[in-house]
């Protein structure tokens, strides 16, 4: 913070103006394209054959699809966390990070919710859902949740966009073009009067009370479409708490991930510090140890009984088909980051980008492995069931799908910092002034006792 | 000024890249393991079902790592006695679960009541390159029979196995025979033990213990004794439907419970009031904030 001491307002204003994309960022949008072009044609395949494109069946019906949608939603948990947990508690370090997971907040919801149509097979399905829906099924209060957290977290982005919606008019006030427009259009009526701003601040303060427990009922609500169903390690009364705080890991991980890309990409090291780094690096080792601690309740109390009934299931992760993939994970999702981040060295920048990029493909293969393997060990005893229905490995269409849904997010994002600024230059401004205030303060006491 | 020391970023990455690649080989050596494909196996059965029409059953599969896979397509023709086209019962193709089945054709009616034992020949089509897949079961004609008898109360339930010698049918000792109670998914044993031995009159009984078992509406349940997988006989059924059971009534009012596996229309009150002062708790305030954003809105025009 104090780096921004030094800089004028005109100098913090062209910084984090958004910035036309080079060459790299011209290709970074094409591949993402390629992507969602790749899984459009996949998910219009199975759309024509159904999803027996998919190498789902009757036992693992919950395949990649259902893996993929756990991870945007506990992804998407990191805007409620930097967001509202940080402004409430007056955390003074966290605007440059505020912006960045609002957007990752919003795009991971928004596939979040469009990959649970795709896993659906037939998307008109989602209106019988609203016209059919029992609300006994934790389904039901899955799509409530998500759409109540998806306008929540828009809403949240909207209203602190406004001041600097203001600022960009002002800044294009020159231009004709339909950016300009779509400025003037979106947050025209800004003028920010302290009428304006109190109204503002407040409707803020009531949406961060507000999204701590629906972004706490969202994860929680999907961790309970598994624990309501009797399964070898899903009958669990731990799973809300497990979930929620895996979520905030991974998360966490996302905006590493994101602070360092956008802080190379962008020039913005006088904006998000390597004090920012150590910061969010020591917050990850918190969240990897308390999501450690869960995952040793989730595995070591059930392994210490191993019931009959669930000991496939449990050898099959330990040391049995999915072993290496689970001891991966632990091993990258919370072991390596705690041991790299524990050391101020470990914090710095690209050691936080790489651990950030470990935490998040752990945290991806963490959702495969809570769903497949259990899937593929019923309770009931497999009784005529084809031999191809003891395995589980997603067809192309599946991969395509995935990370075509993978490649929109990244886009969403992409998109939104080309449009937004991806650090609040109003907020930026005010805490410069802060600064400056709080120098002057120090320097005028300090005068009166020189004098 | 203390140049940046990247040694730890370095051991991080390399580290994770050893892990990355040791799990890629894993996963390979498994996939390679199960992708090792076997020839093809082909078996043929016969089956004497309770309906008295005698079908033969051939199956293709194949061991694909440590289990067997079906496999599918693959066109089989059907011998009685000889592998010659005047014996060819017919030909059938297997389907998705590597299974085809065929009825023994009117037209095989005089040899088939001239005989008592029969050799059965499943050859593969060499047309269609499966030229060495052959398989024969050599079977003794038989029929099974279950009957009841209730005496001072009890109840008993037997089955009797006969096979046919020149013109009369004679019973066979010394066979495991399944008597037991059809259910929905499968049949339940009518005793303690899964299977009863035929004694020297060919008949294997069981003491019916299953007094309170359910029945259809009129309390009607169906036994069904069971020769499985037998090397002279086959496999072999016959059912026999008693009155036995417990009428089951299904209850009247069960979907019209408020309860939580209850039509939507039925759902519980508690669980109603908790839905739905969450949801307008939660959008009100969201319609709260939209209204303060109409409030800013005007604040710019007054």
């Amino acid at each position: 913070m104090e780096s921004l001491k030094n800089l004028s307002e005109e100098r913090i204003i062209s910084d984090l103006l958004p910035q036309k994309f080079g060459i790299r960022g011209k290709l970074w949008i094409a591949l993402l394209l390629a992507i969602c072009a790749v899984g459009a044609y996949a998910y219009i395949q199975q759309l024509r054959k159904g999803l027996a494109v998919t190498n789902m069946g009757d036992y693992v019906s919950w395949g990649i699809y259902i893996s993929n949608f756990v991870f945007f939603v506990a992804v998407s948990l990191v805007g409620s966390l930097i967001t509202a947990i940080f402004r409430l508690a007056n955390v003074p370090w966290r605007t440059p990070l505020t912006r960045i997971a609002e957007v990752i907040a919003v795009s991971n919801i928004t596939f979040a919710a469009l990959i649970i149509i795709v896993d659906m097979g037939r998307p008109e399905r989602l209106y019988y859902i609203f016209t059919h829906g029992r609300i006994q099924s934790p389904i039901l209060w899955d799509v409530i949740v998500i759409s109540t957290y998806f306008c929540m977290s828009l809403l949240l982005l909207y209203i602190t966009l406004l001041p600097d919606i203001r600022i960009m008019i002002t800044a294009t006030s020159k231009q004709k073009n339909r950016l300009a427009r779509f400025y003037r259009w979106l947050g025209g009526y800004w003028i920010g009067t302290p009428q304006q701003e109190k109204i503002r601040d407040r409707s803020i303060t009531i949406l961060c009370i507000l999204i701590i427990p629906v972004a706490f009922c969202i994860h929680t609500v999907t961790s309970w479409l598994f624990a309501t169903t009797y399964r070898p390690g899903w009958d669990s009364t731990n799973f809300g708490a497990y979930f929620v705080s895996g979520a905030f890991l991974v998360g966490a991980g996302a905006v590493a991930v994101a602070m360092y890309v956008f802080r190379r990409e962008y020039k913005l090291d006088a904006y998000i510090t390597d004090a920012h780094f150590d910061k969010v690096g020591k917050l990850i080792v918190l969240l990897a140890l308390l999501y450690l601690y869960f995952n040793v309740n989730e595995y070591l109390v059930p392994a210490f009984k191993m019931r009959k009934d669930e000991q496939a299931h449990l050898s099959g992760l330990f040391s049995g088909e999915y072993a290496p993939l689970f001891w991966f994970t632990i091993m990258i999702g919370m072991i390596i980051p705690i041991m790299v981040l524990v050391f101020r060295k470990g914090r710095r920048p690209r050691s936080l980008f790489i651990v950030g990029i470990m935490v998040v493909v752990g945290a991806w293969f963490k959702r495969y492995l809570i769903v497949t393997p259990t899937l593929l060990h019923p309770f009931l005893p497999k009784y005529d069931a084809p031999a191809r229905f003891s395995h589980y490995f997603p067809s192309w269409q599946e991969w395509a799908i995935t990370m075509g849904s993978m490649a929109g997010a990244l886009l969403i994002i992409t998109v939104l910092i080309r449009i937004f600024p991806i650090i609040s230059i109003y907020k930026t401004l005010e805490d410069k002034n802060k600064i400056v205030e709080s120098h002057e303060t120090a320097e005028s006491f300090g005068n009166v006792q020189m004098s | 000024m203390k140049q940046p020391n990247h040694s730890g970023t370095c051991k991080c990455l390399s580290s994770f890249v050893a892990v990355s690649l040791l799990c890629a080989l894993f996963s390979l050596a498994a996939r390679a393991q199960d992708s090792t494909k076997a020839p093809t196996v082909l078996a043929i059965n016969y089956f004497l079902p309770a309906t008295h029409v005698p079908y033969l059953e051939v199956s293709t599969k194949t061991k694909v790592g440590r289990k067997f896979e079906p496999v599918k397509g693959v066109r089989v023709m059907v011998y009685c006695n000889e592998q010659s086209a005047s014996h060819l019962l017919g030909t059938v193709t297997t389907g998705e679960t590597g299974i085809a089945r065929l009825g023994i054709p009117p037209s095989f009616r005089d040899t088939w009541d001239s005989s008592g034992q029969f050799k059965f020949i499943a050859a593969g089509d060499s047309a269609t390159g499966n030229g060495d897949l052959n398989s024969d079961i050599t079977i003794k004609k038989a029929i099974l029979v279950v009957d009841t008898v209730t005496q001072d109360g009890v109840r008993t339930v037997t089955g009797t196995l006969k096979e046919r010698e020149g013109d009369t049918w004679k019973p066979v000792p010394n066979i495991d025979i399944r008597l037991s109670v059809k259910r929905m998914d499968a049949n339940l044993s009518v005793g303690d033990k899964d299977t009863y031995t035929s004694d020297s009159t060919g008949l294997s009984t069981a003491q019916f213990k299953r007094d309170s078992i359910p029945g259809d509406s009129r309390g009607n349940i169906i036994l069904v004794a069971e020769v499985d997988d037998n090397d002279t006989y086959g496999n072999l059924f016959a059912e026999k439907t008693v009155n036995w059971g417990r009428a089951f009534t299904p209850p009247s009012n069960f979907f019209a419970q408020r309860t939580l596996w209850s039509t939507r229309f039925k759902t519980p009150i508690w669980l109603l009031a908790i839905a739905y002062t969450v949801v307008i708790g939660v959008w009100g305030t969201i319609f709260y904030i939209l209204f303060q954003l109409v409030r800013i809105k005007r604040m710019r025009t007054s």
